[in-house]
């Protein structure tokens, strides 16, 4: 258990989910995927390819239909300890102020009211936001405040494990490189295993130290990032980088490459990424 | 809001119980069935004297019945209306089973259940299932009849129920899943999730049953074979011509009324503050 602490290992994993309207759908097909303890893997794909059913098996949210999914070194059948997920939406529960919507994890495990007060203040100084905003409510915040507060309550309990689906993806570009150079930071200090999926290929090229490409249900491609840290995204490696993942992501997007193209009716793929 | 703003919104509030006073007042000269306005609040002076041409207590101790058999069968809806609509509003399997029996039920008016209840349960109460033959010494727990409470329990149920159902229906998925990802199992989920998610449908539930509950009060003590209560006292007045206590207990009805609705409104304001302002 130990030595496996912080790993994520997909073992053949599929998925198949059934929709009235149509049928069969495959989101995963025999996907082979291990992230390393203390690595920032990103998972790059368009639209509906699987990325977010990726990351509900890893959660436990989902069981997948074929394979397994193996967790800190265990088969998960439901949600792991020492994982956080941070949903595009944030997922903050409306009724909460923002202090109580940070410390909910450490609420769940029963952590004394002052404790878990002072460590959802940290979390909150920790992703910028500023304490005044501790009384607030979400909606009364901007969708980037909602996206740290997000962030925020995923890291208060000190999770091993942090999935992300496309957590900026609904905020600004000013507001998206600030949030992805926090996030970075964060890691860096804390050094989680990070689990992010993107369709967004500037956004993976400036997270990830490995870049996994995911088309039509499937892995089919992988790129290490050995740029330095902090990247810049007007420096010229990050360029060639950026374009490089972008002709491996043209490469596979029509499925031609892979022999995928010519599919079934019943086989495409699930709606939501 | 200004002053000026705050004394037009009264003045304009206050019209139409103007209004009301005059067309009572003009109606009641030379009616032996409009009784006059001093006649009524004469009455409403005097909220513990016992009414001298009545068989009937006092119309505090009316109010004071009426509100215990409401709150009796009010608080039993609540307690067992929000746990099977959350149960309703959670699970596909109770929603096919309970949700049409439960959207059936609401149409029938719950004074149709009257006889019913006065045949299932007879005159006991809590005092005769306490005390036997010695029920009578404790008049106001053998006021509280189970066969009103029954009905009161029947009217509030539903509206509450399928409140809580659809409240329940609309927490979404992504909270309950951020919670459980947090590590929360069943019971937790229901109480940091589902349960304030559905407060303010649930509320809304609370406030519509309360105000049927009270309407059937009224409708369950008019019926016979009951004693005691405003129902009961508007009822007996009509009998013997003492039209000031019925028009007294009508405005005392409505008193109540409007006081549990308010009562019920700061709950609602309360569970639902987080939800933003339409604008």
């Amino acid at each position: 258990m130990a030595a496996d602490a912080g790993t994520i290992r997909f073992e053949h994993t599929s998925k198949r989910y059934t929709t009235p309207a149509r049928g069969e759908v495959w989101a995963l097909r025999g996907v082979d995927l291990a992230c390393e303890a203390g690595g920032l893997t990103c998972v790059l794909g368009p639209s509906g390819c699987g990325k977010t059913t990726l990351l509900r098996l890893a959660a436990g949210l989902e069981s997948p239909t074929a394979g397994r999914v193996v967790v800190d070194g265990r088969p998960v059948t439901a949600p792991p300890p020492g994982i956080a997920l941070v949903s595009q939406e944030g997922a903050l529960l409306p009724w909460r102020r923002v202090i109580d919507n940070v410390a909910l994890g450490l609420e769940i495990r029963k952590v004394g009211r002052a404790e878990r007060r002072a460590r959802a203040r940290e979390a909150i100084r920790r992703v910028h936001l500023p304490p005044s905003v501790d009384r607030s409510l979400p909606h009364e915040l901007s969708g980037g405040m909602r996206q740290r507060v997000a962030l925020a309550r995923a890291l208060c309990p000190g999770p091993r494990i942090l999935l992300m689906d496309e957590p900026f993806a609904a905020v600004d570009e000013p507001t998206r490189h600030l949030l992805q150079d926090e996030l970075v930071r964060l890691w860096q200090a804390d050094r989680q295993t990070i689990l992010f999926v993107t369709h967004n290929v500037e956004e993976a090229v400036t997270l990830a130290d490995r870049l996994v490409v995911m088309t039509f249900s499937r892995t089919v491609a992988e790129v290490p990032v050995p740029l330095p840290r902090p990247r810049d995204r007007l420096d010229r490696a990050f360029v060639d980088t950026l374009l490089e993942v972008r002709r491996t992501f043209a490469e596979h997007a029509d499925g031609k490459h892979d022999g995928y193209a010519e599919r079934p009716a019943a086989s495409t793929n699930a709606e939501g990424g | 809001m200004t002053a000026k703003r705050i004394l037009v919104r009264l003045a304009l509030g206050a019209v139409p119980p103007m209004a009301i006073l005059v067309i009572w007042h003009v109606a009641s000269v030379g009616s032996v069935v409009v009784p006059s306005i001093p006649a009524v609040v004469e009455v409403l002076a005097h909220p513990f004297r016992a009414p001298p041409t009545l068989d009937a207590t006092s119309l505090a101790n009316g109010a004071l019945v009426s509100v215990l058999r409401v709150l009796a069968g009010f608080v039993l809806a609540a307690a067992t209306a929000v746990p099977i609509g959350l149960l309703v509003g959670r699970s596909r399997t109770a929603m096919d089973m309970l949700q049409p029996t439960m959207a059936a039920a609401m149409v029938i008016s719950p004074i149709a259940w009257i006889p019913v209840a006065i045949i299932a349960f007879g005159l006991s109460s809590p005092a005769t299932a306490l005390f036997g033959d010695e029920a009578w010494r404790y008049g106001l727990l053998d006021r509280v009849r189970f066969a009103i409470v029954a009905v009161i329990w029947l009217g509030a149920f539903f509206p509450i129920a399928l409140n809580a159902a659809a409240g329940a229906r609309g927490v979404r998925e992504t909270h309950i899943e951020a919670a459980r990802v947090l590590g929360a199992g069943w019971r937790q989920v229901l109480a940091k999730v589902i349960l304030p998610g559905a407060a303010p449908a649930i509320v809304t539930g609370l406030r519509v049953g309360g105000g049927i509950a009270w309407r059937v009060i009224i409708a369950a003590e008019i019926f016979p074979g009951t004693r005691g209560g405003l129902g009961y006292m508007i009822a007996t007045a009509h009998e013997q011509a003492s039209y000031e206590y019925a028009f007294a207990s009508i405005i005392v009805i409505g008193a109540i009324g409007l006081a549990l609705d308010g009562l019920l409104h700061l709950a609602a304001a309360r569970v639902s503050r987080w939800q933003p302002k339409e604008r």
